[in-house]
């Protein structure tokens, strides 16, 4: 009791309006970003019962994982083969971001370093190109690309390589602009006197300046993965055949479906969600600074 | 010395300029004929029938003219006709502006939030850059799910267990409330982008300042106005321009959380539907440069004032 009260004068103490100020925004803050990933993931855990009611449920009482056999159980009757979708995007995402990340490494360190006619027109047409928006690119590739299809013989929809390709388009802009930027803060002096030792060009990048520039490789690495991960439009112009959809596709064509199943989309997003959530997390200290350089357009 | 490194640097490798082109020719080739093409054959398909069609024989498609502008231009979900139907255009504006203004709003909030000194302040951070992080997909349903309509929807049955409400909403269905919730729910989407440049600059700003104010008896108010904010002006003006781009561009979020309907139909959207669900490539291609248009006269902006800034 005595130990309560000088608990509760000491919290009086302390209280300024400054401090109250701060508190209220803060939890301002905290709840309404927490409370929608609290809602994804405890939603995937309801049952059909607790999904359905007059009224929500707030904590669904147990884990259960109807939902998530929906999305990966064959034996559910209505099963979804959501591994499939998962793996499609596995599939277009990672090579989106090595190939984006080799492409971009020699780009943009000859943008960086090299002096060459054309230079300065190419990184700002890059940089106005990062400001194009998606849906203006997407009819002349779409319709360039069907053309190209029909004369080389392949198909332009429901061809995961084909999307992964347009991707390029969407990811090497950013990628190159962030690598440029980070190649010249790495000092010219180190490269120029690895050149006098009699080191070749090629010699100097593979062994002074990648070992140097590794923390962005793996940021730009992670945010052309992500943004490939992440795709929406480009994914839904291209795919009609549901066993090729990537997972965002899918999991609208699930939210969509006529017997709404909320628990089944909110599993689905969940899935979709905690790879990026953990790679962010683990990698949060290069990916932040990424951020501020505007790494992810949107 | 500047002039001296850059001397023995063409004596050290004459053959750079060739070397230059062979690194940055694959990523040229791609950007070209992925992107610089594109761009240009877009205002090329503007001016001709492109349809299913025609589709496999693209270059021969009929010139049209100006009839593709004309038909969008005069297409009902195109031009203003009403307070309660503002189309494309207006809804755009009204939309890139209204987020672009919460979220740099929100984003200065939480920067001066972040940048004192608290216990777990670097776990904060990381999850207040959760909503930026995180994918749009799963975002959007997550909203649309607390947002449903029904009493089953958590939004509605909170407001109406605190009486704010008589009745449940139709958050996302209802022409001037979907506006003004997709508005909210973007500002709540991008505020982390805008608090991460913030936040930087904050941390950048001369403490001895703040120290010369306090002497002279300056309270936190007067400190905020009088150096914090003359110091982030620029930060936030460049900002502003690059989100009010961006969402200006944006098509999944409204295309997810409405799909364009109740009066959340912008120009990005149109586009799409032009082309994707009429199969009218032609008056997409039209929507996209009228979109364009707008769009350059905010880059010219952000060209003419942050880039010239950033060169000196």
């Amino acid at each position: 009791m005595n130990k309560n009260n000088s608990l509760l004068s000491q919290i009086a103490r302390q209280l300024t309006w400054k401090r109250f100020l701060f508190s209220m925004t803060m939890i301002f803050f905290l709840t309404s970003i927490l409370f929608p990933f609290y809602w994804m993931v405890s939603s995937s855990f309801k049952t059909k019962a607790e999904i359905g009611g007059r009224e929500p449920v707030y904590v669904p009482a147990s884990f259960n994982l109807e939902a998530y056999k929906e999305l990966l159980d064959p034996n559910h009757p209505s099963y979804q083969a959501f591994g499939n979708n998962i793996l499609n995007t596995i599939k277009v995402s990672v090579p989106t971001a090595l190939i984006t990340v080799i492409m971009a490494v020699l780009g943009s360190y000859a943008i960086a370093r090299l002096r060459f006619r054309g230079k300065e027109l190419l990184l700002n047409s890059i940089l106005i190109v990062y400001l194009f928006p998606g849906v203006l690119l997407i009819i002349p590739l779409f319709a360039m690309l069907s053309q190209i299809g029909s004369v080389l013989g392949f198909t332009v929809q429901d061809n995961l390589g084909v999307l992964m390709f347009t991707y390029l388009a969407q990811t090497l802009p950013v990628a190159l602009y962030m690598l440029t930027n980070y190649f010249r803060t790495i000092p010219d002096e180190i490269e120029q006197a690895a050149l006098i030792d009699g080191c070749t060009r090629i010699q100097v990048i593979w062994k002074v300046t990648l070992p140097l520039a590794v923390p962005a490789l793996i940021s730009v690495g992670i945010y052309t993965f992500m943004i490939a991960w992440n795709e929406f439009l480009y994914a839904m112009v291209f795919l009609n055949n549901r066993f090729l959809f990537t997972m965002p596709i899918k999991i609208n064509t699930i939210f969509n479906d006529p017997t709404p199943r909320p628990n089944v989309v909110m599993a689905a997003s969940t899935i979709m969600t905690i790879p990026i959530m953990i790679l962010f997390l683990a990698m949060e200290k290069y990916l932040t600074e990424g951020l501020a350089a505007g790494g992810v357009k949107g | 010395m500047a002039k001296t490194v850059r001397n023995s640097r063409t004596a050290v490798g004459n053959n750079e300029v060739g070397l230059a082109w062979k690194l940055i020719s694959p990523t040229a080739i791609i950007v070209f004929s992925l992107v610089v093409f594109p761009a240009f054959f877009s205002i090329w398909v503007s001016f001709h029938d492109v349809g299913l069609h025609n589709l496999n024989n693209v270059f021969k498609a009929p010139f049209v003219g100006w009839q593709n502008y004309q038909q969008v231009i005069n297409d009902y979900a195109f031009k203003f006709q009403s307070l309660e139907n503002l189309g494309a255009t207006v809804t755009s504006i009204i939309y890139a502006f209204s987020a672009t203004t919460l979220a740099i709003l929100l984003g200065l909030v939480a920067s001066l939030l972040l940048n004192t000194t608290f216990k777990g302040r670097g776990l904060a951070r990381a999850i207040f850059l959760f909503p930026y992080v995180a994918p749009i997909v799963s975002i959007a349903f997550v909203w649309r799910w607390i947002l449903d309509p029904r009493t089953s929807g958590v939004l509605n049955d909170i407001l109406l267990r605190l009486n704010l409400i008589e009745a449940p909403q139709a958050y996302l269905a209802t022409r001037g409330l979907s506006l003004l919730i997709v508005i909210l729910l973007d500002a709540w989407r991008y505020f982390p982008f805008a608090m991460l440049m913030i936040l930087a600059r904050l941390q950048a700003v001369d403490r001895t300042l703040y120290e010369a104010a306090k002497v002279d008896g300056a309270g936190a108010v007067q400190q905020f106005f009088a150096i914090t904010l003359p110091e982030l002006r620029f930060v936030i003006g460049s900002t502003y321009l690059l989100r009010l781009m961006w969402t200006f561009n944006k098509f999944d979020d409204i295309f997810l959380y409405t799909g364009g309907g109740f009066g959340t139909k912008t120009l990005p959207v149109l586009t799409y539907e032009f082309s994707f669900r009429l199969y009218d490539f032609g008056r997409g291609a039209a929507t996209a440069m009228i979109l364009l248009t707008i769009l350059a006269v905010f880059m010219s902006v952000y060209v003419m004032t942050v880039m010239r800034k950033v060169d000196n």
